[in-house]
């Protein structure tokens, strides 16, 4: 079991308040992300939930009891951190054994334990390296590893890919997710990074300055942003947010529309502007358009190639049905 | 491309101050050498006649070598063990978040660069003296008789006077250590179910081994030659209880004017400090390798 429940908890630093009270339920078996923009205090709360840092009120319940005051290790969670945090001097399976070691269990069940890791991580036939003679992404397996052996209520990472280049990290992407659909197990998982946050998570908190944004599934934070910051955060190329005349005629203090969602044309359309830089990515291409009136630049996705020249003129027509409208508070109108 | 060319320049370059600096090495051990084998007394002038291994045999067969070299490994041996000991602990505690940290390890650092004549003398006079000494007062003051430290324990004593000089060197190498080691390291072990000590014994002290050696290295080479703190507390008595080889040395040559029965035992000490630094490097030099 692994059901967290986060009850109003606050965490000050000194005098400044990084977190602001905060509700937060995680269900057994779910894959949670916390995504944000650096700063945002998401590396803290999971921290928190870790007990590596002591919460200044509230209550943390892991399994309907009270943890709050249990101290790391006896919170039954594992964590996997940004540097790995291997022991450089033991070999994987030490690195692998240690939590089991720490937990007195005999040496027979230890090994058994630890070849039952290394064969689901692929790490059989570097069982007796150090640390040091590993490549990244072998590290972030033994780092996983020892996660694992503990059999833990719930799985922690923080930004556990940041450090490893991009091709690798869709791979490790693909691996931890079905590494989750094996061990079923909770997963608190904190990433900067929204494709990681949309591709990976069953639920995603988006978190901004201690507070909660949003909490939602993937596709329901993309289609049902609550508000502005939401709207701008997921999503990539970000969404247009038009303020002023052209939002008041939607009844809307800004109104967003998603790069897909606007349909190019040659000949007429909504707003008329002049194409900037064009981004060729071979499945899409990405071009931002100039001097439509707005104040904003506007940024449209074309699937495919387009044959669309710097300087051109271009013709916009937002998708009515795709159109995002929020207030003055930046919420959104429904 | 002119990396040939400019290898043999640079070769011509560095050969003045290299030569130089053998010869300073070279001369004087060359000197020795020759000196250990003459009969040469500053009290009988005259001749010196060549009388090859006699002024060997003559140092080697001394009761006080033996004595001295038992003392110089005692010596060696007991300061190591305090100086790294202590230096992990304190530099445990100098690694702990506090108020006045700074002027704290400024102080931690102090001894190290008091002269060794002058810290001898201050612990001879102002600490262990049995009348006026500070440790008397506390004695006396605790009911007890204060104890000659320098008469009754020559050799512990000095072990002490040195390792309070050397103590700060241990702790700021380590200490330096300490810091570097990787904070998530140490939250992943208590995760992990290590308490204080397990991570301490687990992550700690191998992370340290490596600044271990190197102050076991460092130490050992200055401390084979510990000279003043004995010259100015107890001159290597009473008897021969405090005299280490360098001391040894300096009684053959200079007090008892015999330049070259002093040579041979330079010599031999040479020798037995060679012989020392292999064993280190053999036993713990592995430790530096990446």
């Amino acid at each position: 079991m692994g059901r967290i429940t986060l009850d109003k908890v606050t965490k000050s630093f000194g005098e400044v308040q990084v977190i602001p009270p905060l509700d937060l339920t995680i269900d057994d078996g779910e894959f949670v992300v916390f995504v944000g923009p650096s700063g945002c205090g998401k590396s803290t709360l999971l921290r928190l939930i870790a007990g590596l840092e002591d919460i200044t009120s509230g209550q943390i319940r892991i399994d309907r009891e009270d943890a709050t005051h249990v101290p790391p290790a006896k919170r039954g969670l594992a964590m996997v951190f940004q540097s790995y945090a291997l022991y450089p001097h033991m070999s994987v399976r030490k690195n692998i054994a240690f939590p089991l070691k720490m937990a007195k269990m005999d040496a027979a069940e230890r090994d058994k334990r630890v070849d039952y890791a290394a064969s689901v991580l692929n790490l059989t036939d570097y069982l007796d390296r150090r640390p040091g003679q590993l490549s990244g992404g072998q590290r972030q397996r033994v780092a996983i590893g020892r996660a694992i052996v503990r059999e833990p209520a719930a799985f922690l990472f923080d930004e556990p890919l940041s450090n490893l280049d991009a091709a690798l990290r869709v791979n490790m992407r693909l691996e931890i997710s079905e590494l989750h659909n094996t061990l079923k197990t909770t997963m608190v998982y904190v990433t900067h990074d929204q494709v990681e946050a949309m591709t990976m998570a069953d639920k995603i908190v988006v978190l901004h300055a201690g507070r909660i944004e949003q909490v939602g599934s993937p596709l329901e934070l993309y289609h049902t942003p609550r508000n502005t910051f939401v709207a701008g955060f997921i999503g990539s190329p970000k969404m247009n947010l038009i303020e002023g005349p052209e939002a008041a005629k939607h009844a809307a203090h800004t109104i967003g529309i998603r790069p897909e969602h606007l349909d190019t044309s040659a000949e007429a359309g909504t707003w008329e502007g002049r194409v900037g830089v064009s981004e060729h990515l071979g499945s899409d291409t990405f071009f931002h358009v100039h001097d439509t009136g707005l104040a904003e630049t506007l940024t449209v996705r074309a699937s495919g190639e387009v044959a669309l020249r710097h300087g051109d003129r271009i013709f916009l027509t937002p998708q009515m049905d795709k159109l995002h409208r929020f207030d003055a508070e930046g919420l959104r109108i429904a | 491309m002119a990396t040939q060319h400019s290898r043999a320049a640079a070769r011509f370059m560095i050969s003045p101050s290299v030569l130089l600096l053998l010869g300073w090495m070279l001369i004087p051990l060359g000197m020795t050498i020759y000196f250990s084998l003459l009969r040469y007394n500053l009290l009988m002038p005259g001749e010196h006649p060549f009388v090859g291994w006699e002024n060997y045999s003559y140092f080697l067969s001394d009761p006080a070598f033996k004595i001295a070299l038992v003392n110089t490994l005692l010596l060696v041996g007991g300061v190591l063990i305090i100086t790294v000991i202590g230096g992990v602990l304190l530099g445990l505690l100098l690694d702990q978040v506090m108020w006045g940290q700074g002027i704290v390890r400024i102080l931690v650092i102090a001894p190290f660069f008091v002269m060794p004549t002058v810290s001898a003398l201050v612990w001879k006079n102002m600490f262990m003296n049995p009348v006026n000494g500070l440790f008397a007062y506390l004695a006396k003051f605790l009911g007890l008789q204060p104890i000659d430290f320098l008469a009754q324990a020559p050799l512990m004593s000095i072990i002490g006077i040195v390792s309070w000089q050397w103590l700060p060197f241990a702790t700021l190498i380590l200490l330096t250590a300490m810091q570097s080691l990787d904070q998530e390291q140490l939250e992943a072990a208590e995760m992990d179910g290590a308490g204080p000590f397990s991570r301490f014994f687990y992550i700690v002290v191998p992370h340290l081994s490596r600044a271990v050696t190197v102050v076991i290295l460092i130490q050992t080479i200055f401390l084979l030659s510990v000279f003043a703190e004995i010259l100015v507390t107890t001159n290597g008595g009473p008897g021969n209880a405090s005299t280490n080889l360098t001391y040894l040395v300096y009684a053959e040559s200079l007090l008892r004017f015999d330049v070259g029965t002093g040579s041979a035992g330079g010599v031999v000490a040479i020798v037995l400090a060679n012989i020392v630094a292999i064993f280190l490097m053999r036993m713990i030099g592995k430790n530096l390798d990446a």
